[in-house]
């Protein structure tokens, strides 16, 4: 292998968009953004990296790209934009009275190999609702998401509605924790109602609450699941109390006419460490993964100093980005085409371009060669 | 459109027809060598057991039907609902029968596997050290010719491990066959997925 091939390798995780590509992802991201906007939600541009210790939780510092600084600090590449917009709405954003409606827009990176439509390095569009009521909060970040993924024109798009509460409620108590925890979150996750029953085996906990976990994998579907949950977790004050949330917002999304984009899954339990309420992906059929997600996060931007409830949705560009493609074809988006411009005169022809430009034309010149 | 359904033409074939038949699903003859085949209102697509959970986790298809040992080994994030209680048998350390090799006594565990990464989770795990050697078949021969120390392999009666001079010393995990479903289908698709599940569930004996 010669030298100039090597330095023309590119190192896995990382990819390039160029013309139509990059138009596409650039008019996906004009959509979400002006719903944001439209919603009245306020662009933050934060850094680029921050003191390491700002991401925390141990699925994400696991996969954050981390270096020391000159002066000996361990600073990291964002893995996650919620954090640093918790950490500047208590920071720099104190004096403003909640609630407080950020959103952002940009890459963020983590060590993971290119798995299920995302590189190491991919584009994420969300949104932060720090402090107000609750409900009205969540409800209010759901319907934005709907919002966008109708911007879009994606087709057949459901809001997977879950809470950590329900999870953590059944389990106050039992003292579960490290790898068998773990063990019983993941069969959860996975839908396993043999394996949850086996991972709870040697666990410390009543007899109603173990069943009422092992019910968490079946407990997925329609709205229909909340009355049916509600009797299974009937054992659990802050488990019935999670589902009393969900109802709430469920509700309130119906009434805003978003009842057949809804489901419901408490088996949903995972998420990054930082949720605490309800947690929610969005999923299309024909793609295998979930194209956005979110949740309630009440405990973070207390670590920043400014204890505050809050709710945030993310969708990400790069999975939008594959799935309307599918959806929709490849197909270039819509440009004027250009006009060509030369002549034997540099500046006369430089000139001519200037006045059309000024025009608004979109001017190929053609003195430099080429078409 | 009809629901995709990932099967592999190994050893769960046979418990796989027979547990479609019972539920009432149209299944294809074993001799084709078509590899998807549209059934009613199904899709079946043939492909390596290892394959099976990649074409479900990137939602190409919808479910499918694997072993939880690829499953696990796949480290694919997948629902599986269901244990459809055929295919039963265990993932083992065997070393050669008679050795005084154990996994502890060692300080790096050189182990031959289709399974490295079930094994390197499960050797770290104890704290101890491994060395991986990724083999695609015949791993019961790798001790005997100084490959490795120890194998991890899957061991269903037992026979091949003592044809070839070994002994299963602990068992990894316990494996049988499952449903794995999508996580995007089981909520976008969700009135066509239930009744796959329902109606499968209602077959497992």
């Amino acid at each position: 292998m010669n030298g100039a091939h090597r330095l023309a390798q590119i190192p896995p995780g990382v990819q390039c968009f160029v013309g139509n590509e990059a138009r596409r992802r650039r008019r996906i991201e004009e959509a979400v953004l002006a719903v944001f906007e439209g919603w009245d939600y306020e662009e933050i541009i934060p850094p680029l990296f921050d003191y390491a210790d700002v991401f925390t939780g141990e699925a994400l510092s696991a996969k954050t790209y981390s270096f020391v600084g000159r002066d000996g600090s361990v600073l990291a590449l964002r893995p996650d934009f919620t954090s640093l917009l918790a950490k500047i709405a208590a920071g720099r954003l104190r004096d403003r009275p909640a609630p407080i409606r950020l959103y952002y827009s940009g890459e963020v990176v983590r060590y993971e190999p290119p798995r299920a439509g995302r590189q190491s390095e991919f584009f994420q569009m969300g949104l932060e609702h720090l402090g107000g009521e609750p409900r009205a909060a969540d409800a209010e970040v759901l319907t934005i998401a709907a919002e966008c993924l109708e911007a879009l024109e994606v087709e057949g798009f459901v809001l997977a509605l879950g809470h950590v509460g329900v999870f953590t409620g059944l389990l106050a108590g039992s003292g579960i924790g490290g790898a068998r925890l773990e063990e019983l979150r993941e069969r959860v996750e996975a839908k396993d109602a043999r394996g949850v029953r086996r991972a709870l085996a040697e666990v410390d906990l009543a007899p109603e609450a173990k069943s009422a976990l092992e019910r968490l994998t079946t407990l997925a579907g329609g709205l229909e699941v909340l009355d049916e949950a509600a009797a299974a977790l009937a054992c659990c004050p802050a488990a019935a109390e999670a589902v009393g949330e969900l109802r709430a917002v469920a509700e309130a999304l119906g009434g805003a006419g978003l009842g057949s984009r809804v489901a419901v899954d408490l088996g949903e339990v995972r998420g990054l460490d930082y949720y605490t309420g309800l947690v929610f992906r969005v999923f299309v059929p024909g793609l295998g993964f979930e194209v956005g997600g979110g949740g309630r996060y009440d405990t973070l931007l207390a670590r920043f100093g400014r204890p505050l409830p809050a709710v945030g949705f993310m969708l990400g560009l790069d999975r939008v980005a594959l799935l309307l493609g599918r959806q929709k074809g490849e197909a270039a988006p819509s440009t004027s085409s250009a006009e060509r411009v030369t002549g034997s005169d540099l500046g006369k022809a430089l000139a001519v371009a200037r006045t059309k430009r000024a025009e608004g034309a979109r001017v190929r010149f053609g003195n430099g060669g080429g078409q | 459109m009809s629901l995709t359904v990932a099967l592999s033409k190994g050893k769960l074939l046979s418990g796989t027809q027979e547990l479609f038949r019972r539920a009432g699903w149209p299944f294809p003859d074993g001799e084709s060598r078509r590899l998807v085949v549209p059934m009613g209102e199904l899709r079946y697509l043939f492909v390596k057991d290892m394959d099976v959970p990649t074409y479900v986790e990137y939602g190409v298809a919808d479910c499918g039907i694997a072993g939880r040992d690829v499953v696990l080994e796949a480290g694919s994030d997948v629902f599986e609902p269901l244990d459809l209680g055929f295919g039963g048998c265990r993932l083992v350390v065997a070393v050669p029968a008679g050795s005084a090799f154990s996994p502890g006594s060692a300080s790096t565990v050189r182990v031959a596997t289709k399974y490295p990464r079930i094994a390197t989770e499960y050797f770290l795990g104890r704290g101890i050290s491994v060395e991986a050697v990724r083999l695609a078949g015949s791993v019961e021969i790798a001790p005997g010719l100084g490959l490795a120390d120890c194998i991890v392999d899957i061991v269903e009666t037992g026979r091949t491990l003592e044809e070839n001079g070994l002994e299963a010393i602990e068992t990894v995990v316990e494996s049988s066959a499952r449903l794995v479903v999508n996580r995007a289908s089981f909520h976008a698709r969700r009135a066509e997925v239930q009744r796959l599940v329902e109606t499968l569930e209602g077959a497992v004996r």
